[in-house]
């Protein structure tokens, strides 16, 4: 069945702090690290994918990044800071507010991000327009990413996507 | 070179004093060169990637690309065919098709004033011809056949598809001769392809930056930290780095699991981390050739690459955006009787390719910085190409970079420099 027609708005704001909460936590983990603690934000097995709207939209499933299982994420995480070779660079993530529904499957949350990236020389540059569309289910009390699509419009990179979005 | 004859590229005769073992720093910066390049290889006798057949399956389907900084539709035709015409209205100049792909029904309409053109680009007509009332209209010596579109050569090899502004070009597979004809068909062996999805990346450095890069596995078993860490590629795998007589094809390719014991780096360490995968779902890969070539890289003159790295296989298209700047369009492909974990298997080793590739992000770093290491460097300051020795034959190892040397050989045929003196 579609998921959008069992889909009910959430309002109960002690839900949607909690959400926005981690949602925050999560961009944090990337904007200010540790690195190590993005993978924490995922269920055991999750999906992850950082995908253009270009192929989303003709039904492509090639993501720049495309990571099903925590262990996948661990393996981004420490390949990026040990075992990749790149220019120093800051990212910067700016939220807009969330749509969160309960699907009866866990939350579903959509907002739109916009992420800024600044060279060691200090010159920032909007890395892509993107929006996150999430599925948040709870495990043992602790609200965890069973699903995060990051599509970007911007599919014309500037460069590379070196941090995970 | 001995001073009595004039080079026919003169005025830049920037090659004359230095042989294949070095490039001119102008070369990848000088905005001259740079409108040479377009025009003698871009526009020039080249052919040129345009896509894939399969990205335009039924008529009036066409997918927009680059030649150059030209733009070119791809579009099939009523009867099957392929046409190739140039983006641009006879009339005024304007853009026809803005969208990336989609469908034009039977004739191509520029949205400026409505001109109409067959999928060929044959002008058929436009609104207003004969004026209102008898009073304004077209002029009635016009001759509608010679205001086409420009008209592209084009050639289809296994559902790749190529396209020549010149079309005095000699056919694809002479173009590109038995050995790359051998290695292409190898992977794209006339079974039906499909598109897995695109990435595109603009990158600040020189086309040929990128070309280079691709013709270039002595930086493999070094800057890929990734690759050196999980083993999945060494200098001292067996390999083969083949090129084709006009020195501007190559082929360069390796076998995973060939190397023995440590690897010798001539007492120089390479700085790379032992790690272990957490999940090694990853690099887990299928032989899909007849064969146990685990990293095949073509590049065909002047600027297509098609990667075949485990089971992610790609084209990469560079399009150049001025002297210090290019677009580079990863096409990630399999083919029609894919099974599904084959499917799988593409979608998840895509990681290590495209605009977040833990392979490929290395090198769109590392040649961003050699464009920023290229500036205010003085007229004589050259790249050096000596690893491997000095000329540009094929090999059985990879610490070479007979394959770059190659390149600007037959860059320099292409460019007037004059045959390189070694």
């Amino acid at each position: 069945m579609d998921q959008t027609e069992m889909s009910q708005p959430v309002t109960d704001g002690v839900i949607l702090r909690r959400i926005e909460r981690l949602q925050l936590n999560y961009i944090s983990s990337i904007d200010e690290g540790p690195l190590d603690d993005w993978p924490k934000f995922f269920t055991d097995k999750c999906l992850y994918t950082v995908i253009s709207r270009d192929n989303f939209d003709r039904g492509m499933e090639l993501g720049a990044m495309r990571f099903e299982s925590v262990g996948m994420l661990v393996d981004r995480a420490t390949a990026t800071q040990h075992a990749a070779v790149f220019a120093p660079r800051v990212i910067r993530h700016v939220l807009g507010p969330a749509l969160v529904d309960d699907t009866g499957d866990g939350y579903r949350s959509r907002c739109n991000v916009v992420i800024y990236q600044t060279s060691p020389d200090g010159d920032t540059i909007l890395l892509m327009a993107a929006t996150y569309d999430d599925l948040i289910v709870e495990q043992s009390g602790v609200l965890k990413f069973k699903k995060k699509l990051v599509i970007y419009d911007t599919h014309r990179i500037p460069d590379s996507i070196v941090y995970p979005l | 070179m001995d001073g009595t004859k004039a080079p026919e590229n003169s005025e830049t005769d920037i090659w004359s004093e230095i042989g294949t073992t070095r490039v001119p720093f102008q070369v990848y910066q000088d905005a001259k060169i740079y409108a040479q390049e377009l025009e003698k290889i871009f526009y020039g006798v080249s052919w040129n990637y345009v896509g894939l057949e399969c990205e335009v399956p039924n008529a009036g389907d066409f997918r927009r690309n680059f030649i150059g900084e030209r733009e070119v539709l791809m579009i099939r035709k009523d009867d099957g065919a392929l046409s190739v015409v140039e983006n641009r209205c006879a009339h005024r100049g304007a853009q026809l098709c803005q969208a990336l792909s989609g469908n034009i029904g039977n004739a191509i309409v520029c949205p400026y004033h409505q001109w109409t053109y067959t999928l060929d680009g044959e002008l058929t007509g436009m609104p207003f011809k004969k004026g209102i009332n008898g009073k304004g209209g077209l002029n009635p010596g016009f001759d509608m056949r010679a205001h086409g579109l420009v008209n592209l050569k084009v050639e289809n090899l296994n559902g790749v598809v190529f396209a020549s502004f010149d079309h005095n070009v000699s056919g694809l597979r002479e173009y590109l001769g038995p050995d790359m004809v051998k290695y292409f068909t190898r992977i794209f062996d006339g079974r039906g392809l499909r598109v897995v999805g695109y990435e595109r990346q603009v990158i600040d450095c020189n086309w040929k930056l990128q070309m280079e890069n691709l013709k270039d596995p002595y930086h493999a078993g070094i800057l890929h930290l990734f690759l050196i860490s999980f083993g999945l590629f060494r200098l001292d795998q067996e390999s083969k780095c083949l090129v084709d007589d006009s020195k501007g094809h190559s082929v360069l390719m390796t076998a995973k699991g060939t190397e023995e014991g440590k690897e010798d780096t001539g007492g120089v360490r390479i700085a790379a981390p032992d790690f272990a995968l957490t999940d090694h779902d990853l690099i887990q890969p299928r032989l899909e050739f007849p064969d146990n070539v685990t990293l095949s890289i073509q590049t065909l003159f002047p600027s297509i690459i098609i990667q075949a790295q485990c089971n992610t296989l790609a084209t990469r298209h560079v399009i150049p955006k001025g002297p210090g700047s290019h677009e580079l369009v990863w096409t990630f492909f399999g083919f029609e009787d894919d099974d599904d974990e084959m499917k799988n298997l593409r979608l998840r080793q895509a990681n290590l390719m495209g605009s977040a590739g833990y392979v490929t992000l290395d090198d769109a770093e590392a040649l961003e910085f050699s464009q920023v290491g290229l500036r205010g460097s003085h007229v004589g300051d050259a790249a050096v190409l000596e690893i491997g020795g000095t000329d540009c034959e094929s090999n059985d190892h990879l610490v070479t970079e007979s394959l770059i040397r190659g390149f600007y050989m037959r860059y320099r045929d292409a460019m007037g420099y004059g045959k390189a003196g070694v």
